[in-house]
Parts: structure tokens; sequence; C-alpha cells
């Protein structure tokens, strides 16, 4: 087995499958590039119709003009300057969700998400799900008016007519609101007014991935039903069973950022950093980024967490877990007995007992008060999954005659969908006052669809004290109004002021009057007071209050006992589209699942096997992208198959969110297992019982970027019989210097031997030094000098991986979305990747993410072999491309050693499309446009950027329209430029920040800071092969705990 | 053979060298005119602006080598106290003339043959007034049939030559004892040598022709439509001295220089309610726009819900007060009426458009520059930074009664103004970069000093293609 640099990316690269080393040898897979279904062999004949063609179409075009138009406003508002962008301050609030965020606007349309700093909440970075929400306004499946639903449709009512029929029906019977969790105050307060009116109202909620048992734990046990502040840069050593802190669990972007904060290596900490063992089933975000994972089997969580329960609190446990598991879990509870009072234990368990042991565990090491705090506890999840089933037994005996749904989905995303779709059939009225015509709302009778949360007026209030605005930053789009607004007009409230142009913007201002303004001292006038904080997007009043526990003891024999059966699915929520909120947009759908690296779809993670000596192979000998079924509680789902490092022994998992069959651009992919799910204790619980087949068929669309784009990677060659490069294949030529050493892309290490890494690090420049001053090229140092020169810095050590910054690329650069078909021809156009790399032990190795974008060399390969000089330098350190000049040839593609270039193989974002093109970009399923033909979704393009047509390559440009902008600031202030004029999109998008832009010729920019701070560890990659990138990266360490993998 | 094929090369090489020579011409006199000397010297030759009327200034200085100096850089002949420099100098300080260092001395004998010819003949620029693909080149009648008369004369020689060749290789044929091939002038054109010569010329010109008007296209230099409302620069900008960027603030701002939006033109139109040129016409287009009530003097409650009814009412009572206040009339008579009425269709024709099927809201004006969606360009940078004044690029506006497009807005018209332009190193932005350095790289790259001794926008990176292209 090919194992000498101990780096690889998957099973496939450790097998050297012929297979593998194809797709890697390949950029494009060119024989798949156009469809050869027949009709593009192309003939002579073809040819000249198409030049013929060509001709007649320029003569025609070269005849006239088209006459433009230049419309000016009739009374130009003060603050929109035409061609600048305007910033507000807002939330991005979805359910639990929360991002404090600044919006960008061009002439009143939002078209990109950035971070708020100055909320403690978010802390200036943002998710992958809020930088994607821009998207989902422009969504041309969201419900365009009132009305009432037939078939899937709405016909429209004006809403006086909706509103008088609504209140007609709401008159009678007991009414239920449902919703998913409101961590909006004047949401709250709003409905207080309707169940003023209408006292048989009740409100249930619950959350798409459950966490009752720990606000049920929390109640009995402290008194407070809500999630404590988890402060992990506090802790310095973390032990996660099953959450996934970083990805998807309760508030990931503000617990990456303290994460990170204890993550860094530095001078001034010498080498210190936190340790965080992760205990799971399969291998999350979260996991991936452990310094040590124990593998467990789901049903055997609730033993584990017993057993370290025992071992930390001496009390009493259970029995039943595996050997090698009991004897990391000795070596954790020593570690955290050794950091009493910074130690911090999170689980997702959604077992009552389990959670309560969790508590005593932190309980007895000084966790609480200390690293978990219950004085600004989160609102981010409230639901509850009792209330929801006493709710479908409600439902079920006719007792409840009205059903408000909002800012909820039940019929797809709640565990044994079909009981509540039977239930909620037996409900007179039913009101939906979702956006998009999801499953529930299919149901629903009557449609009051609200808002976007970009045209909305509101609050939040993610953690106790910590309150946020969310304003609009575009007056609505369609005839939609509210659910807020709804809600009081339907309690005909006193508090709702009809005659003012935006009803609901008064009822919030005046809640945060009464409410918010008296808990300052700061401003004497309430107006005073709402506008800073509508300025500066926040206001927080930080509490401290401590609590004692209740003295409740959790009971032993409630925990889940493990199971006899041979194989366990866990589900999972994902990173991207959560448990389906956010499958319906096209960017999160595009963005590879950070572990598995699929997209479009859920696919089952199966383990791979290893013989014990030289081979690795897919379980059953599956192979990716074949069909399975996997047969759980008699039902059969479909599955398409992704093996996967990290799962314990007997375990597959899945994704949930997926399998959409309504509301937008997520249907027809992957399969829905939510009705997979069973409740147990009154508790959803997100693993099963299951039995796999063997191969029953295969996905032949299957998208998996894990293979494209690769560097550096050694394989033996087919025809050679030897070890090579198959990048230097790819090439076609052989013996240049840099390609037959060992490339060096990452280089982990642990931090117990840093200093040995700090010397391998150090020896690796010099050699490089030496191999790069062997160079024919002239010096070009003393025009970079001058000036400005660009450059960026990653910090893989606080890089997680979670794709925001990928997103944020989306976003800002007009990347089109290509769609799953295309990324399966390796057509996937995305600036910048994270590529995933394992290293370590086969069976339970470690993860270095590693985003990768044009690493901008001052000596090109690219540059050189341009026909057309389409690509050349800049003297601030760009590797320009202009695509007006570009005319296809690939070459600098084939050239780049970071495979960092893509090309328009289609026409993908219709910016100058023919009928021929048409078919083959992306469709919405169901849709005869293309996605982009649509004007509405045009409206998300950044006007700052072209928009590329088929036939030009394109490759991250250091955001060079914010370098721009930044120099232009700087001129107008006769100054030189400083790091906050030019800050790249990922940059700010990352919320660990992980990643820093900036001008490496000015001594104390945060880039040289951070650089220097690094010393040796900081490097480039490929860095002996002289061609001199602009991107620094750092060697990736692990606090890795030995003893525990020995 | 081979003389056959030596004499092809040598009639190629002939065609090839004639058509490559390009001595002093009016046409490169007028495109350096329009680049470098039209911002500040009058198109006439006749009028004074910034500079003075160039028409008769050979004979004015009367001396050639100081004339060409001066054009070069006027600083120094001043400096060296040439009677007539100083003279100028003295006429028009402290307003410099640029230095146009890099003009050969043919370039400036075609600007002179050029000058001279407008101030001799007169101009006789047209306008259109729909877009059209370029300008027709006006090729001067004498040096076609120059060109055409060689052309032919050449051709007539390769054909003797042909002739020629057939000739020596029957006396040579027949030397040798062979029998005499008789070609007529027919085969000769038909020859294999003479088709591919055909091919191959064709091919040339009409390559260079496709190329040269494909760089023309989407470009629409003097373009210059009928625009809704009569607005004259010439009475603003020209006339009233009403600074350009009061109306068009954002180009101080932003990329864009945006035509202002109608309250801007009611700051002072709230007082000023008729129009010297038109009267009541085109200024009522304005209050009917955003609902401005001329007679009292203040703005309509409600006016976006206005009927059109309501809105003729108002406005037509207000052009038949004006009209009769005029005339000393009480009430209107016929000529009044049609007068009303005209007004009225013109206020509507103006506002009502498919795109705003209201006569309330925006004046939707003919964009008369336009820039391809992959350029750049940005007002703000120009303006501030760069301190180029509006008449570099867009010409005389305060001259223009309609405004039209006085540059190209072609790449290579960019280009060339950064090859040109200094930079303004006072800015605190350039703090760290060294001019002296390029200066003395671009001596080392054998630059002339003169071109070394400035640092222009090229130097620091002005020409690379994602100062613009992104």
């Amino acid at each position: 087995m090919h194992h000498d640099n101990g780096i690889w990316v998957s099973s496939d690269d450790l097998n050297r499958e012929e297979s593998f080393l194809q797709s890697a040898e390949k950029e494009f897979s060119v024989e798949n590039s156009i469809e050869t279904n027949g009709q593009w062999e192309a003939s002579r004949r073809d040819f000249l119709k198409i030049l013929g063609f060509g001709i007649g179409a320029a003569t025609l075009a070269a005849c006239e003009t088209p006459v433009k138009k230049a419309i000016p406003y009739v009374s130009k508002p003060d603050e929109i300057v035409p061609g600048v962008a305007n910033y507000f301050a807002s939330s991005i609030v979805e359910g639990g969700d929360f991002c404090a965020v600044l919006v960008k606007t061009r002439e009143g349309r939002p078209i990109k998400i950035e971070g708020n700093s100055l909320s403690s909440v978010s802390g200036g970075g943002t998710s992958a799900r809020a930088q994607a929400s821009v998207l989902s306004l422009y969504d041309t499946k969201r419900i365009k008016s009132a009305g009432t639903i037939e078939n899937g449709t709405v016909s429209e009512k004006s809403w006086s007519d909706l509103d008088n029929t609504i209140k007609a029906k709401l008159a009678a019977g007991n009414v239920r609101i449902l919703t998913g969790t409101i961590i909006s105050p004047s949401a709250k307060a709003a409905i207080a007014e309707f169940v003023a009116k209408y006292p048989n109202t009740q409100v249930v909620s619950y959350d798409p991935v459950s966490a009752s048992a720990l606000l049920d734990a929390n109640q009995t046990m402290y008194g407070v039903r809500a999630v404590p502040h988890y402060n992990f840069a506090a802790a310095d050593v973390i032990v996660s069973f099953g959450a996934d802190f970083l990805g998807t669990w309760i508030s990931p972007v503000e617990y990456a950022k303290g994460y990170a904060e204890n993550r860094r290596i530095s001078k001034a900490k010498g080498g210190k950093m936190s340790r965080h063992y992760q205990i799971e089933s399969y291998m999350s975000l979260t996991g991936s980024n452990a310094d040590n994972r124990i593998a467990v089997k789901p049903s055997e969580m609730g033993v584990a967490i017993a057993y370290l329960y025992t071992k930390v609190t001496g009390q009493a446990g259970a029995s039943g877990l595996n050997e090698k598991a009991q004897k990391g879990l000795d070596k954790v509870a020593e570690d955290l007995r050794n950091a009493r009072g910074k130690a911090l234990v999170v689980s997702a368990s959604n077992n009552l007992a389990e959670q309560m042991m969790v508590n005593k565990i932190n309980e007895a090491l000084g966790s609480l008060n200390t690293t978990i705090t219950f004085g600004n506890y989160s609102n981010q999840r409230q639901g509850d999954d009792k209330a929801f089933a006493a709710l479908v037994n409600e439902m079920n005996s006719g007792a409840v005659s009205t059903v408000i749904v909002w800012g909820a989905n039940p019929a797809y995303d709640r565990p044994g969908t079909e009981s509540f779709k039977a239930a909620f059939a037996k409900v007179g009225t039913r009101i939906s006052c979702n956006g998009v015509m999801d499953e529930t709302t299919t149901l629903c009778n009557y449609s009051a669809p609200t808002h976007h949360n970009l045209e909305s007026w509101g609050d939040a209030e993610p953690r106790k004290g910590y309150y946020s605005l969310v304003q609009p930053t575009i007056a609505p789009l369609f005839k939609t109004r509210q659910a807020e607004h709804s809600l009081l007009e339907w309690a005909d409230s006193a508090k709702l002021n009809r005659q003012a142009e935006q009803p609901y913007y008064e009822f919030v201002k005046a809640n945060w009057q009464a409410n918010m303004f008296p808990q300052q001292s700061k401003f004497n006038t309430p107006q005073a007071f709402w506008d800073i904080s509508l300025h500066d997007g926040v206001f927080e009043v930080p509490a401290t209050a401590t609590v004692g526990g209740l003295g409740a003891t959790p009971d032993v024999n409630a925990i889940t006992k493990p199971s006899g059966s041979e194989i366990e699915i866990a589900f999972y929520e994902t990173v991207n589209i959560g448990n389906g909120q956010y499958a319906h947009n096209p960017w999160l759908q595009e963005m590879p699942d950070p572990v598995n690296r699929t997209v479009w779809g859920n696919t089952l993670s199966i383990p791979n096997e290893w013989d014990g000596i030289n081979r690795i192979s897919g379980w059953k000998d599956l192979v990716d992208g074949d069909n399975v079924e996997v047969e759980i509680n008699g039902q059969k789902y479909t599955c398409t198959v992704t093996r996967s490092f990290g799962l314990a022994p007997g375990t597959v998992a899945i994704g949930l969110g997926q399998g959409r069959t309504s509301g937008g651009c997520g249907v027809g992919y992957g399969v829905n297992l939510n009705p997979a799910i069973k409740a147990e204790g009154g508790y959803a619980q997100y693993f099963a019982a299951a039995t796999v087949s063997g191969k029953v068929g295969e996905d032949k669309a299957y998208a998996c970027v894990q293979h494209h784009h690769t560097m550096g990677v050694k394989a033996m060659g087919v025809e050679e019989g030897k070890q090579i490069n198959v990048d230097e294949k790819a090439l076609g030529w052989k013996g240049f210097q840099g390609s037959l050493t060992n490339r060096s892309i990452i280089f982990p290490g642990s931090l117990k031997e840093i200093s040995s890494l700090t010397e391998k690090m150090t020896e690796f420049h010099h050699e490089a030094e030496h191999l790069n001053s062997q160079t024919l090229y002239p010096e070009t140092d003393s025009w970079f000098g001058m000036g400005v020169k660009w450059e960026m810095f990653v910090d893989l050590n606080a890089c997680i991986g979670c794709g925001a910054c990928q997103v944020a690329c989306v976003a800002e650069n007009n990347v089109p979305v290509v769609g799953k078909k295309e990324v399966n021809r390796h057509h996937e156009m995305t600036w910048l990747r994270i590529d995933r790399y394992f290293y370590g032990n086969f069976e339970n190795p470690k993860v270095v993410y590693q985003p990768m974008m044009c690493q901008h060399c001052d000596n090109a390969p690219c540059e050189n072999v341009c026909p057309v000089a389409a690509t050349p330098h800049s003297m601030e350190g760009l590797n320009q491309m202009a695509y007006n000049r570009c005319i296809g040839t690939r070459y600098c593609a084939n050239n780049c050693p970071y495979k960092v270039r893509r090309f328009n193989w289609l026409d993908y974002t219709t910016a100058d499309l023919w009928g021929a093109n048409e078919e083959r970009v992306f469709h919405v399923e169901g849709d005869d446009k293309p996605f982009y033909a649509d004007n509405l979704v045009r409206m998300v393009l950044n006007p700052d950027v072209t928009v590329r047509s088929r036939g030009v390559i394109e490759k991250c440009s250091f955001c060079v329209q914010r370098i721009q902008e930044g120099k232009l600031a700087a001129k107008n202030e006769n100054r030189e430029v400083a790091d906050n004029d030019v800050r790249s999109a990922c940059q700010t998008a990352c919320p660990t920040n992980a990643i820093v832009f900036g001008n490496a010729n000015n001594p104390n920019s945060e880039l040289n800071k951070r650089r220097n701070n690094s010393g040796p560890l900081a490097y480039q990659v490929l860095e002996e092969i002289n061609v001199r990138p602009g991107v620094h990266y750092t060697a990736k360490v692990h606090n890795t705990n030995e003893a525990l993998d020995a | 053979m081979l003389l056959k094929r030596i004499s092809w090369v040598f009639a190629l090489f002939m065609v090839a060298s004639v058509a490559l020579y390009a001595g002093p011409t009016k046409e490169a006199g007028k495109e350096l005119f329009t680049a470098n000397c039209a911002s500040c010297h009058a198109k006439n030759m006749k009028d004074k602006l910034t500079g003075p009327a160039l028409g008769g200034s050979q004979a004015r200085w009367g001396d050639d080598k100081a004339l060409y100096a001066w054009i070069r850089n006027s600083q120094a002949l001043i400096a060296s106290g040439h009677p007539r420099a100083v003279e100028l100098w003295n006429q028009y300080k402290p307003v410099l003339m640029n230095s146009f260092t890099s003009l050969k001395d043919d370039d400036i004998a075609s600007l002179l043959l050029y000058i001279e010819d407008v101030y001799v003949n007169g101009s006789g620029t047209t306008k259109p007034t729909t877009p059209v693909e370029g300008e027709t080149k006006e090729e001067s009648d004498s040096s076609m049939w120059i060109f055409g008369g060689l052309a032919i004369l050449l051709a007539l020689l390769a054909f003797a030559l042909m002739r020629i060749i057939d000739h020596l290789g029957n006396v040579s044929r027949t030397a040798a004892g062979e029998a005499a091939v008789e070609r007529s002038w027919v085969h000769t054109l038909a020859s294999k040598g003479f088709v591919a010569f055909l091919v191959f010329a064709s091919t040339l010109i009409l390559g260079y022709k496709t190329v040269d008007n494909a760089t023309q296209m989407g470009r629409s230099q003097n373009y210059e439509p009928d625009q809704p409302i009569k607005f004259s620069h010439k009475l603003h900008a020209g006339l009233n001295k009403i600074e350009c960027q009061y109306c068009h603030d954002s180009a101080r701002r932003s990329k864009h220089s945006s035509i202002p939006g109608t309250n801007t033109c009611m700051n002072c139109h709230s007082a000023v309610k008729k129009g010297s040129q038109h009267g009541t016409a085109e200024l009522t287009k304005i209050f009917a726009s955003i609902g401005f009530d001329p007679i009292a003097g203040k703005y309509v409650d409600g006016y976006e819900n206005w009927s059109d009814a309501q809105i003729e009412d108002l406005y037509k009572k207000w052009i038949g007060q004006e009209y009769m206040s005029e005339k000393s009339l009480t009430a209107l008579d016929e000529a009044g009426k049609d007068l009303v009425q005209n007004q009225w269709d013109g206020i509507v024709a103006a506002l009502k458009n498919d795109s705003n099927g209201k006569i309330q809201g925006p004046i939707e004006w003919t964009r008369i520059h336009n820039l391809p969606d992959h350029a750049y360009f940005n007002h703000a940078q120009h303006v501030n930074i760069g301190q180029i004044a509006c008449q570099k690029c867009h010409g005389p506006v305060q001259e223009m009664e309609v405004v039209y497009q006085y540059s190209s807005l072609g790449m290579g018209w960019c280009i060339n103004c950064h090859r040109e332009t200094e930079v303004k190193f006072g800015n605190g932005f350039y703090k760290n970069y060294k001019s002296d350095y390029i200066k003395a790289h671009k001596k080392a790259l054998g630059k002339t000093d003169a071109e070394a001794e400035k640092v222009v926008v090229e130097d620091i990176g002005g020409l690379e293609c994602q100062k613009c292209h992104y």
C-alpha cells in the first residue's frame, strides 16, 4: 500500500486504484466534456454551418448598436450613490441559526453578506448558510401572494379577504401555532398578543434536529430550560460526545470562534493549545478537527457517557462499552481531571439521563459557572419533542380546529412524518406562513407567506441579553407580509398601527422602547437608543448570574443500551443544508460536504476495510457511487454510497435534509431519512438498526469533488510500472526538479514534537531556497518592494473546513452553479476549494483542511504558456485573468501546479445564451429556463464582477474589485492603503480568522504579523518549485494524546 | 522558373514597400489632434480656448525647428529664452501647455498639415443621430489616386514580367531543341502563380479590413442622439458656468458620473420656471416628472396617484397662463391653443414610454457613453486622484447644445492616455512608490532622457489587464 509520505485523500489514493489515477490525472475529464449522444460529433458540414452562422450573426450584430437608456432617480435618496455599495447591519435568522451581519446592497438590492464584528455572539464570522441567504431571497420558487392552496399552488386572494376568512375561522375552537425555535423577542410579543385575543391558543415549537433532552436536563437540574453558554476559548480540554459544535450543533459560528482562539500556535503562547477529544460514530466536521477521536457505535454513546461519568464522578454507571473505547476514555478522564475548571464536556445525545450525566461530569470537573455559564444562556434551541408528540395526539383526537405553521416544515423534517401528516389532515383550518411551497404548506388550505429575512423587520436574542436587530434591505419583492404582522392583524391587536407605512416596524420599535431601552443608561431618549442600535445592529447587556444544582441525579438505567444489531445507521444534520431548511439553495447544495465531499444530495458513508497488510477496500466491495438498499424498520431506502474513514465498526451514516419533494431546487436529490427516525422516551433518536444490501445499481451522476483537481499525488504509473507523480504525468513532461521531490502540500505534526517539526520545516525552507536560487529568471523583487504587494496567509490550525469562505467567494465573484451532472464531470467552477487530507492511522485518521485558491505566483507557470497573454502578472503581485482576451486553450490550467483554474465548458451563467447551449446548463427540476436565465436570480450578481461566458478560464482574483475599491478609498483620504481597506470575501466570511489578506509591503500589516508569528511553520505550498506563490500556510499541528492512539 | 519566382517576390516587395510607406498625412494629424490637442485648442483652428487658435501657427513662428521643439516641450523652450516662446508664455501664463515628447517629426508634420487644412478649408465633420459603427474614414481623394495608380502600374509591371518570363522560357526551350509553348495572356492570368497571388493579396486585404472594422464594433464616437428634453449644456455649463459636478455629483464619489435626478434640477428650477430658449416647453417636462405645481410654486401632494387628465389640466393651465402673460392676452387665441397642445404632446412623448406607462416618474435619457460590460471605469479615480478635467474625455461639453460622444472610448484611446499622463505622486497613497527607481529603470531600458524624466500611469501598472477588466 502506498503510504510513503503518510498523507492521503481517499482509500482509492491509498490503493492506487487505476480509476483514481485516471481521475486525478484528468483535470477536466475531457472525454465527457461534451455529451456524445450523436449530435455533437462535429463534422465538416457542422463546422461550415456554424462558421456561416457566426459570420452572419457578426454581420447582423454590426449593423446597429442597441439604443441604451439611462434612467436617473426622480428624487435621489441621500444615502444612495449609484455605483457605491451601502452596508446595513442586520441579522440572518433561520430557526435557531443566528448570524449578526452587514448586508451589502447596491442600488437597493442585497448582494452579499458580511459578518458584523460588533456582535459578541457571531463575532464577525459567518456561516455558509448565512452567506447563501441572499440567493434564497431571489428564489423564483417563493410564494408570491396570499391565497388559498389547492393542489400545491396558491390561488391569489387579497390580504384583507384572507384576513377576514381567517379571523372567522379563528373565532371558535383550539388554535395551535406550530413553529421552529423563535429567538425574536418582538415575535414572541406578537404571539403573546395573539394568545391574548385567542386564549385557546398554544404555541408548539420544535427544532429540525432536536436538542430537547439537553433542554429538559437543564430544566431538571438547574431550573433553566435552555442551552447554557459554552466558552470554548476558556477550555483546555474539550470532550464532545457526538456534538458537531463546529458544524451544526446549536451555535457553530460562535463556538468555532472560541475554539480556534485556543488552537493557534504562536510564539506568545509558547506552543500551548487546547486538546479536543471527540467520541462519535461517524466522522463529523468537528470530529475531523479533533486531536483524538474515539469511535463508538451510535447505540454505545450512552454507555460511553456513563463510563466517563463513572470515571470522573465515581458514581455507578453502566457497562457494555467496547474495550478500546474504555481504554481511550480512561485517558480522557485523566486529562479532564488535570484540567479542572478548564474542562468542557458537551454532548448531542437526545436522552435525558445521558444529558444529566454530562451535566454531572461538568459539575464534577468544575466547569459549571466557568466554561459553562447560565447567566447568558442561549435561546437557540427551544424545541420540545414531547409537546410536539402531544400536539399530534390532540390533532388525532380532533380537538384542534386551527393550526398555523410558521417557520417549520413538520411534514418533512419530523421523525415519523407519516403520523404527523395523518393527524394534520384532521385539522379543519391549516394556515401556512412559510415562504415556499414546502411539504407542509402543500397540506395546508391557506397561505399567508411571510417575507424573506432580508425583507423583514425584526430582532433576535440568540443569547440572553445579547440583542440584535433585523432590518429590511430591499422592499418586498412579492405580495408577502411578515408572519408577525399577520398574527397581530388576526389578533386585531391595538399595538398594530395599521396606518403606519410599515406597521411591524413600529411594533418592533415600540417593543424595544418598552423592554430594551430601560436596560441601558447610555442614551436618554428612546429614539437615540433606537438609532444607534439600528446602526450597530446589536445591543448587548451581558449578565453574570450563576446557577447552583437542584440536586437531581441521572437515572443510570434510562440511558440507551447498546443494541445487538450488527449494523447501525447514524443520521446527522449536514453543515450546508441542515435538516432540509436550506435544501432549496443551489449555492449550499453545490457546496461540498466538508467531510465526504459530495454535492447535491446525501450519500451513505460506508466504512473502508483494511486487510491489515496492503489493501483498503470498500465494505462489501462497494465503490463510490454504487447504490444500495438500506432497510430500517422494514422500510427500504435506496442510497448512494461513499466510502469513508473514521466510522465506528458496524456503523454507516447518512446526512439528513435531502430527498425533498416540494418547494424548490432541492427536489429530486438524495433520499429523505426523517421517516426512519424513531423516538425513545419521547426524544427523537438519530440512529437506528439497519441492514444494508449489496450493490443494486449506481448513480451515474455521482458527484464527489474529492478526486477533482488533485495535486502532488504520487502513484504507480500504469505504463511505467513504477512510482510517478500524477501531475507530472498529466503534464507529459518529466525531469523538472520540483516534480520529483516529495511534494510539500501539507505538513502535519503534533504539539509534543513541535520542535522537531520546526526543525524539519527550517530544513525544508533551506532546501527550497537553494533550489529556487538556481533560477534563470531575472530578479523581480525590487519591483514588488514598491507600492503594494498583495498576499494571503491561511492559518491551517484555525481552519476548521466549514466552507463559509467557499460560499462567500461564490457570492462575491458571480461563480456559477453548474449542477450535479456537471460536477460529476469535474466541471465545478468554485474558485476556492477546501482540500481535505488524511494522515496517521488508516482506521482512525486525522484530517487537515486546506483552502486552496489561486496562489498568485510571482513566477507563475500559467502566465508563460498563454498564447494570447490573457493571464499576465501585475506589479501588485496579482496573477491577472483577462476574460475578454482568453481564447480557451486551457494551457494555463494544465500548467498550474495547484489546479485552481476553472474552465467554462458551458454557458453556465447564460451570459450569451444560444439555444443549443441552453439544455445542458443547470436547470431547477421542472423549469424550462436555465437557472441563471431568470432576471430575478440575476439580481444576486455582483455588478462589479464580469459575468463570464462560455469558453474562458477563470480563477481566484484575490477579490481584485475589492482591492481597487480599497485603494481608491485610501487615495481619496490621501494615505497609504491600510488593512481594513481591503479584505477578501473569504477573509470576511471566516468565523475563525483563519484567512488574512493584506499588503506584504507594509511591515505592520496583520498579514505580516500573523505570518511572522508562525516562524518557520509558515510555508508556501510547493515552495521548492520556484513559482513563488503569494499565499502562505502554516503547518497543521494537532495536540494529540499519543497514549490514546497507542 | 527560378527567375519567375524571383520576379514575383520582387514584385511583392514593391507592393508591400509602397503600402507601408506613410509620410505626414492629414488623417494621422486629425487623430493626433483629437487625442492630444483638442482638449485645449479649438477644433476650427480659429478660436481661442484654453490655448491659442492654432491656424496659421507655422507662419507666425516662421521657424519649424523651434515650433517642433515648442510642441514637444514648451517649458524648455521658454527657459531657453526663445522670443516667440516667451511672448506666448507671457500671454497665457500660468496655463502650461502639456509636453508631447513622444511625438515624432512626422507626427508633428501631420498635425500641422491637418491644422492648416482645417484653417484654410474649414472642417466638415458631420454628426450622425443614430449610433454608427465607428467613423467612416474620409480618405482624401489625392492619396486614393496615388495608391490606385501605383497599384495598377505594379500590376501591369508584374504582368509584363510574366510575359517576359514566358518568352524567355520559350527562348531557352527553343535553344534546347524543344517545342515552344505558346501562352496567351489569358493563360498567364489563369496561371497558378497569378491566382495564388490574387488569393494571397485578397486574404491580406480582407483580413486587414475585417480586423480593422471589428475593432470599431460597438463604438459610437460622435453619437448624438435626440434626448427627451432639449437640455443645453452650452447654456448651463458654458454660459451660466455651473460646475459639472454640481449635477454630476457622483463623479467624485463613484464609478458612475450619473445623470442627476429630477430633484437636482428643481434646486434651481423651482425658481427659474421658464427657459430662455424654449420657454415653458422643456422645463414643464421636469415639473411633470416630479410633480411640481409652477403656478402655486410648490410640490403636489399625492402626485403619484394623479390621473393623466389631472396632470394635463395643471400643466396646460400653466403653459397657457404663461403664454397669455407674455402676449398680454386675457384669453387663449388659436395660436396659443396650438402651442399649449403641442407643448403638452411634447411632455407626454418625453415622459411616457414602454418602461414607464405614466407621466409621473423618471426621465428616460438616451445613454451616450456606453462601455462594454467587461470594461471597468471609475470616474472618482480619474476626477479626484488623476485630476483629469471632464473635457479631456468628454470634449468641450460647455459648448455643446446637444451632447455627443467626443472620444472613441476605445481601449487604444485609454491606453494612450495612460502612457502619457504623469502620476500625481503628491497623494499619500504613493508614499511607498519609488519614482527615482522607476526613472532609473526606464533609463536602463533605453528610454530617452525626456521619457525617463517622468513617471506615467503605465509605469506603475496602469496598463495591467486587471486595472480595468475583472
